[in-house]
């Protein structure tokens, strides 16, 4: 099936140009960056009222910024650069990011974007876990002006975000952790071009004797409409000493907490059983970089 | 034997071209005019169409043709390219368009228009009425009485039930100390070529066509085109494209859109142009499910003592290859290629209402050396004997008579060298008993032969074999060559250069493969069954040698002497023994080709009739034999047994192919067939939602292949030397065994690395986790 019913393509200079455009089609157009989940959509028969792709890699949204007490990451930020960002690199908070990266093929790496991973709304995605988990934020912006939404409000379904019609995303923002932190994210796939089967990040502060101090704990993939938050696992790593017991408890928590789907991919079962292994892994992968 | 060429690995004549954007791959091709078909398809899997409403689809502006099953010629026939369309040992149950819909997706109407987008438009403006019919995906709830019927001439919906026995079945079970038995399913999986099948077909006032189509066969293709549309084959010309973006088998039968476009071609006057989109290709030809009930007797020496195997084959809609499929999966998959006294094989060709079949690389054979390489291993694990002396002991030596083939002998045939060699290099004697790592991730090495395989066709009945080719050589010093056999991506333009090359002393880069088409170049069955260096190879060469005879008469005009001292080294011809006597074959070109008085110094002279004429020489002919090819893969993996994840580490494939004509080549299609192999052993699996028929696994995001992500970084090939007598310098096939083996060898090295059998492929996490009781 071709795009067919795609009318104009526009790739206007600032922002003031995306949201007039945002304006004019409501929900006729489609926000493009690296358009690596294009053709997925439209073999779908998922973008048939597209009348306006709108390209916003000429907005100057492709920025790093780590120098303050929040990390900022621009929309059109290829995944290749910020797996290049050093902080990404070297940081134990930010091992989630850089688990994450290491999945897509060479491909997706250089034309995938942050904003595009984050605004598609996909459930199956990787990257959107590891920002939950690490308690981040959108940046969006719209005729009423500039506005930060928390990123457990900002996905709403399948495919569908919190969006007005005249916003999209421009950026997104991860707040430096105060004390010691580190993360962690892993992924089930069958090859490098695969949605995720399930895909799980954990975030943990630690004390300096070595205790959990707090934990994010989400999944996603074929687990919900968008990624679940395993509150339960979470409060047994919390206040933990993270044994082999803690985490064999919590790994079990957080498989009882997902109500995946089955499908021609895995079964409910197996993605069930996936979050316990995963979560495990996850934790011990995250404590593993702070030795 | 000393070679100039053979055995050198050219640089491929086609490479440049291609990663320069491939602009002669058929996708590419395109004429002034051109229209754009799109093809409706039928949503219901099994149903009776009472009406099609076409006239708002024809009221579209740009619209140009619209083609119902009313307007197609009730032709019914086999689509494969390699049979007769009314071969009896297939069944002609295919049709371009019918009022009845046997699977989801089948063609119910179709549109030309002046673009894809109009004519995707004008589809969905088609009001079609279907009456849904009951349905059976399961060919063995197929083949009970009472379950809807697919074809009137088909009861039960068999479509075929071919058998062999011999020996004493009952003799030989009662003679075997053990036996075993076991049920090996295989699903249904895509080649993946990455051209889509696309063609131009164009029309002349006076009602001839001319076809430009992605396919493995032109002759095949001139002929079910012609009969598909009740017309004479000389109204067809079918031009050889210069490469196709692969094709695996999946490209061996004319399927839709060549027919379809020509109708519309005819109707419209203009030419039309047919593209499968990827979910298309998906729906349109398949590697068929076979399901296979095996059961051998084995005495405690290691021989075997009878076999029995029952093999269900799932056809889907149509018989179309399934019904050639069976027969090869019966005779080279499972019965023939290992010494068994006493043996019994029935076969069945179900219809369902899946999608209908095709070729693919291997053709029966992976389903069978799954089963019986699967078994074979259970056999050596169970009663403690090393599975490399168990093959040995059960497989064929060098010189025993051909198993199938009467009065040929298996000549080159180097098994032995093939296991023990395989074996050395991956350290197979270090191998540790089956489940017994205490890790979560656990070792496994495991290996698979296969026997017997073919170099062709010679010896099945009704299928096409012999090959032609013409050589002509230029007066610049080069040779064109024209050859009807397609070059599928797997290296033909290169063996055929490298032939000629041989043969006449030349530089490769002055051998060139020129166009072809069904109007003047001389038949050649298809690019298939590992046939083409052997059969279009020996043709070509054959060729090369009538164009050297004709070389070597026009050189003994000139330098008085007999034709038949003549020899040709390093581009100049010579009397045997005599160097002095060398000139430039150039300069016998030239004169052959130049006028008969020429003037010189000494004014208008005569040269000779007998070294006039173009320095040419053709050959058609059958092949000889029907060599086999052996070989055996060894894999070393790891299977993480808290996921069930399978990684690959390392793979071993030792083969005799014979002498190697271009070793990068066989090196690419080591690897290759690997890659697929290792597909369908582990992830590859077209899914069909079993209530609606509809395609689950239309696209990449949902139909998963090995990438190069997931490929072992190191797949090690070891050719045998080997030289088979019959083939050109001593080569024969390669393409299908690198394909038919890994499947088992992987089945095998997961079974040594966990201690539990996975019997139905793809051996999926979600199966291993299962098997070891995790889920």
């Amino acid at each position: 099936m071709a795009l067919t019913s795609v009318q104009s393509f526009y790739s206007p200079e600032d922002s003031k140009g995306v949201i007039e455009l945002l304006a004019k089609y409501e929900d006729s157009a489609l926000i493009v960056a690296g358009g690596t989940f294009l053709h997925g959509l439209v073999s779908r028969g998922l973008l048939s009222g597209i009348e306006a792709l709108i390209n916003i890699q000429k907005l100057g949204l492709n920025q790093i910024d780590v120098s303050g007490a929040t990390m900022t990451v621009g929309a059109t930020t290829i995944l290749g650069q910020l797996q290049s960002c050093e902080q990404v690199q070297k940081e134990a908070w930010l091992g989630a990011v850089k688990d994450a990266m290491t999945y897509p093929p060479v491909q997706i790496m250089n034309s995938g974007t942050v904003g595009g991973s984050i605004s598609s709304s996909c459930p199956f995605f990787d990257f959107p876990v590891t920002l939950l988990a690490l308690d981040g934020n959108v940046q969006a912006e719209g005729g009423n002006g500039a506005r930060t939404i928390s990123l457990d409000e900002f996905f709403a379904g399948l495919f569908e975000n919190s969006l007005e019609a005249d916003e999209f995303v421009t950026g997104v923002t991860i707040p430096v952790p105060a004390s010691k932190s580190t993360s962690a994210f892993i992924k089930m796939e069958t090859n490098a071009n695969d949605l995720a089967i399930i895909n799980l990040a954990v975030s943990l502060s630690m004390t300096d004797d070595g205790s959990c101090a707090g934990a994010r704990v989400f999944a996603g993939g074929g687990v919900g409409e968008t990624p679940v938050r395993c509150s339960a696992a979470e409060g047994i790593l919390s206040a933990s000493k993270l044994d082999e017991d803690t985490l064999e408890k919590a790994g079990q928590a957080a498989a009882d907490e997902l109500d995946p789907l089955s499908d021609h991919r895995a079964s409910a079962e197996y993605r069930k059983a996936m979050g316990k292994v995963l979560l495990k892994r996850a934790v011990t992968s995250a404590i593993g970089r702070l030795a | 034997m000393s070679t100039n060429v053979i055995g050198k690995s050219i640089t491929r004549p086609d490479a440049y071209d291609k990663v320069t954007g491939g602009k002669k791959y058929p996708v590419n091709y395109s004429l002034p005019g051109m229209l754009h078909m799109k093809i409706l398809r039928s949503p219901y899997p099994h149903a009776k169409i009472l009406s099609i409403d076409t006239s708002e689809a024809e009221k579209v502006a740009g619209v140009r043709g619209v083609l119902v099953p009313d307007d197609v010629p009730k032709q019914y026939f086999t689509p494969v390219y390699f049979v007769p369309h009314n071969a009896p040992s297939m069944v002609q149950d295919f049709v371009l368009m019918s009022d009845t819909v046997r699977w989801a997706g089948q063609p119910v109407a179709a549109v030309a228009a002046v673009s894809e987008d109009i004519a995707e438009q004008a589809l969905e403006l088609i009001d079609v009425e279907y009456e849904e019919l009951p349905t059976v995906f399961d060919p063995e709830e197929a083949m009970k009485d009472g379950a809807p019927q697919l074809h009137e001439a088909s009861p039960n919906n068999i479509a075929k039930a071919p058998s062999f026995a011999f020996g004493d079945m009952d003799a030989g079970f009662e003679e075997a100390d053990h036996i075993f038995e076991g049920v090996y399913e295989t699903q249904r999986v895509h080649t993946c070529y990455m051209e889509p099948r696309v063609c131009v077909v164009d029309s002349d006032t006076d009602g001839r066509l001319t076809v430009h189509s992605s396919m493995q066969h032109t002759f095949g293709l001139r002929e079910k085109l012609a009969y598909a549309l009740d017309i004479a084959e000389s109204k067809v010309t079918v031009v050889k494209p210069t490469y196709i973006g692969g094709g695996f088998g999946g490209k061996l039968d004319i399927g839709f859109i060549e027919g379809l476009a020509a109708l519309l071609s005819l109707k419209t006057g203009k030419p039309v142009r047919g593209e499968h989109s990827r979910g298309e290709d998906f729906i349109s030809t398949t590697r068929n499910p076979i399901k296979v009930y095996l059961k051998t007797g084995v005495k405690k020496d290691s021989t075997y003592t009878a076999r029995s195997i029952r093999s269900i084959l799932d056809a889907g809609a149509h018989a179309t290859h399934g019904s050639e499929v069976i027969m090869v999966h019966g005779l080279y998959g499972t019965f023939f290629p290992w010494k068994c006294p006493n043996q019994l094989w029935e076969g069945f060709t179900v219809y369902t209402n899946n999608m209908i079949g095709g070729g693919y690389r291997g053709y029966g054979a992976p389903q069978g050396c799954f089963a019986v390489e699967s078994q074979n291993d259970e056999i050596c694990e169970t009663l403690g004997i090393d599975p490399i002396e168990f093959r040995l002991k059960n497989t064929h030596r060098e010189g025993d008579p051909h198993p199938v083939l009467e009065g040929h002998k298996l000549a080159s045939y180097k098994i032995e060298d093939c296991l023990r060699q395989g074996a050395e290099r991956i350290g197979f004697d270090k191998r540790k008993p089956a489940g017994s790592s205490t890790e979560v991730k656990k070792r496994g090495i495991g290996f698979a032969c296969h026997p017997l395989w073919v170099s062709g066709c010679v010896g099945f009945p009704d299928i096409y074999e012999h090959s032609g080719a013409t050589v002509k050589l230029n007066r610049d010093g080069t040779a064109d060559v024209i050859s009807a056999c397609v070059d599928l991506g797997s290296g033909q333009i290169s063996m055929l250069t490298a032939v000629v090359a041989e043969e006449l002393s030349l530089a490769p880069e002055n051998v060139r493969v020129v166009y072809a088409d069904t109007d003047t170049a001389p038949f050649d069955a298809p690019t298939h069954a590992s046939r083409a260096t052997y059969s279009a190879g020996l043709a070509t060469k054959a060729a090369a040698v009538e164009t050297k005879k004709r070389l070597f008469q026009a050189a003994a005009a000139v330098m008085e002497a007999n034709a038949e001292d003549m020899v040709l080294e390093d581009g100049m011809v010579m009397v045997k023994g005599a160097p002095d006597s060398a000139i430039p074959m150039t300069d016998i070109i030239a004169r052959a080709e130049s006028p008969f008085i020429q003037v010189g110094e000494q004014g208008p002279a005569p040269t000779t009739i007998a070294e006039k004429g173009t320095i040419i020489g053709s050959a058609s002919q059958a092949p000889p034999s029907n060599p086999s090819p052996v070989g055996a893969q060894f894999i070393e993996l790891d299977v993480d047994t808290d996921t069930g994840v399978v990684e690959i580490l390392r793979v071993v494939y030792s083969t005799d192919i014979g002498q190697v004509i271009h070793p990068n080549s066989a090196e690419g299609q080591v690897e290759g067939g690997f890659q697929q192999g290792m597909g369908y052993a582990l992830m590859e699996n077209l899914q069909f939602d079993q209530e609606t028929g509809a395609c689950l696994s239309a696209d990449f995001l949902d139909y998963k292949i090995p990438t190069s992500m997931e490929m072992p970084a190191n797949i090690e090939s070891i050719f045998i030397d080997s030289n088979e007598p019959s083939g050109p310098y001593g080569g024969k096939s390669m393409s299908e065994m690198c394909l038919i083996v890994p499947a088992a060898a992987i089945a095998n090295a997961v079974y040594n690395a966990i201690g539990v059998r996975i019997t139905d492929l793809p051996i999926t996490p979600e199966k291993i986790l299962k098997a070891l009781g995790k889920l």
